[in-house]
């Protein structure tokens, strides 16, 4: 029996982490040695492609850093939205929570992918285009129903004699969310906000639309880009090494918070 | 005053989900092309004959919906073992858990050139390890049912873990007593699995199978990606030609048609579903 068990759980990881680990030996590989199968063992490994990405123009970094930029941002306007319109939503007549808790999931379900032609024209209308702080606009609205939807049954479970205590006490609605509600609620806060993080660093069809110059581009589109240089001669060197590094901050961040992802995404299913 | 808080973030969720589809109906009924000069001009439904007459549209509708229907099928499978395991308690469970759930955090784009290069021919681990068997190349991403193929993999391989963290939530709200009782009534647990666990896991397979279908129909990243659409056009989603129109073709009039028409298709196979489950009295209607 325990045997069995063992054997299933290598199976789970070898599914999970051969392709990845087939990036990380490709990326140590030689050029010569990814297409000759004869070469020596010993003679196999490189360090060139690390060094070719970090000293590419623009530098492999600088996708990341726009990544993170966009995410953290998002990140912050959906949760300052996101928490009082919980609040609010927590708190409103039935019959009309019924209703908002439709659109939010069905916005939720939405395959956002359609909307990208409506949101490229609005950025070319305002001149959105080409500015990571203006991305965070789209991306925020796009992460705006599954936060919602997090928060919103985090402060329904709150007992409410705990608010009116604090409103005796004399607390304004501001008081009261800041010192009693959000504490009590930040282990939800924390898994919202990183899986709010999480979509706007993977997001693809509306950065390809919205970002055009290289220095600005996000990691996903960055990546695509390589791609779409040429069917016959990618360089997959290279590219495997900029897969690697760029699932190091992933990796970091599922192995430390995969707690709150987890609680996150299993209180989306009960509640939701 | 609640309802002034819940404001901004509706009327977000109002500019970037209800905006777009308004604009959509709108720009549906005019073409806006190169032809227009990227201009707006009215021309009756002309769009939409165009669209019901498009065999390439429909084509796409079909494969994007095989896709969806394959690809969700097997990861509910899948993650349902998935689940099973990690439910059963051992060390070094949440390692594994976050190791396994790492597919899924990495952006789409970046595995599936990973997998261009895992699935090449010649140098790929695949043709290298078929070299061995010697049944010649397997051209898997030129070869349309493998290319296909290929993609539901890839699909398969990514989202899993999502739906096995979905499945496992369910599975944790399963009180354990119930079990034993089966046991001690003389049940088998091939039984429990038949009696106990897929009934009450029941509404969670449903979530996950709402969820993820959507998602699986408005498959892009992946596939634009991954093979481009190809080969001849055999894995090409209605979202990939809708970006297509628009981006490639510059029709803007014709391409929101296929968005909202997708859209349309969408919501009618999503609505008939939940009916179809209703009545087979699988899902309860929903009690917020």
């Amino acid at each position: 029996m325990k045997r069995r068990l063992a054997l299933w759980i290598c199976l789970l990881l070898v599914w999970s982490l051969l392709p990845m680990l087939w990036q990380l030996i490709s990326s140590f590989s030689t050029a010569e040695s990814l297409v000759n199968g004869s070469i020596p063992f010993l003679q196999r490994w490189t360090l060139v492609h690390y060094k070719e990405l970090l000293a590419s123009d623009p530098p492999f970094w600088r996708y990341l850093l726009n990544s993170a930029i966009v995410s953290a941002l998002t990140t912050v306007i959906t949760l300052a939205l996101a928490i009082p319109a919980a609040y609010g939503l927590a708190r409103v007549p039935l019959q009309l929570r019924r209703v908002l808790r439709w659109i939010t999931v069905a916005a939720a379900l939405f395959p956002y992918v359609l909307l990208f032609l409506a949101l490229l024209e609005l950025a070319r209308r305002f001149s959105l285009g080409n500015s990571l702080i203006a991305l965070a606009m789209p991306y925020s609205g796009l992460a705006m129903p599954l936060a919602l939807l997090l928060l919103t049954s985090v402060f329904e479970s709150l007992p409410r004699e705990l608010e009116d205590a604090a409103r005796l006490e004399g607390l304004g609605l501001w008081q009261r969310l800041r010192w009693v509600l959000v504490p009590l609620l930040a282990p939800a806060t924390a898994s919202t906000a990183i899986l709010v993080f999480l979509f706007a660093w993977n997001e693809y069809p509306i950065a390809l639309t919205w970002l055009s110059r290289d220095e600005l581009l996000t990691l996903p589109v960055a990546m695509a880009r390589i791609a779409g240089s040429s069917i016959y001669s990618i360089p997959y060197g290279a590219y495997a090494a900029a897969t690697v590094l760029g699932s190091i901050p992933l990796l970091l961040l599922v192995l430390i918070c995969q707690r709150q992802i987890v609680s996150g995404l299993t209180n989306g299913a009960i509640k939701g | 005053m609640n309802l002034l808080l819940l404001l901004p973030a509706l009327l977000m969720i109002g500019l970037v989900f209800v905006w777009p589809m308004i604009r959509y109906g709108w720009l549906s009924f005019h073409a806006n092309s190169v032809l227009t000069g990227l201009n707006p001009v009215p021309n009756g439904g002309a769009n939409w004959i165009r669209l019901l007459d498009d065999q390439r549209f429909w084509q796409d509708a079909l494969q994007t919906t095989r896709f969806a229907g394959v690809s969700v099928g097997l990861e509910l499978l899948l993650a349902l073992a998935i689940a099973l395991l990690l439910d059963q308690r051992w060390r070094g469970r949440g390692v594994v858990r976050a190791l396994a759930l790492l597919p899924w955090a990495l952006p789409t784009t970046m595995m599936a050139l990973g997998w261009r290069w895992i699935f090449n021919t010649p140098y790929g681990p695949l043709e290298r390890l078929n070299e061995f068997v010697g049944l010649g190349p397997l051209n898997l991403l030129s070869t349309p049912m493998w290319t296909w193929l290929v993609t539901v993999v890839a699909d398969v391989w990514k989202t899993t873990p999502f739906i096995a963290l979905l499945l496992l939530a369910g599975l944790q709200t399963i009180p354990k007593d119930l079990y034993s009782a089966f046991r001690l009534e003389g049940g088998r647990p091939i039984q429990a699995l038949r009696c106990i666990t897929l009934p009450l896991l029941m509404p969670y397979v449903l979530i996950a199978l709402l969820f993820r279908g959507a998602q699986a129909f408005g498959v892009f990243d992946l596939i634009q990606v991954l093979t481009g659409g190809g080969p001849a056009g055999s894995t090409e989603s209605v979202a990939l030609y809708a970006y297509l129109n628009a981006m490639r073709f510059l029709d803007f009039g014709y391409s929101a048609t296929a968005m909202l028409a997708g859209f349309l298709l969408l919501t009618s196979a999503m609505l008939i579903l939940a009916m179809l489950l209703r009545l087979s009295g699988l899902m309860k209607p929903v009690q917020p």
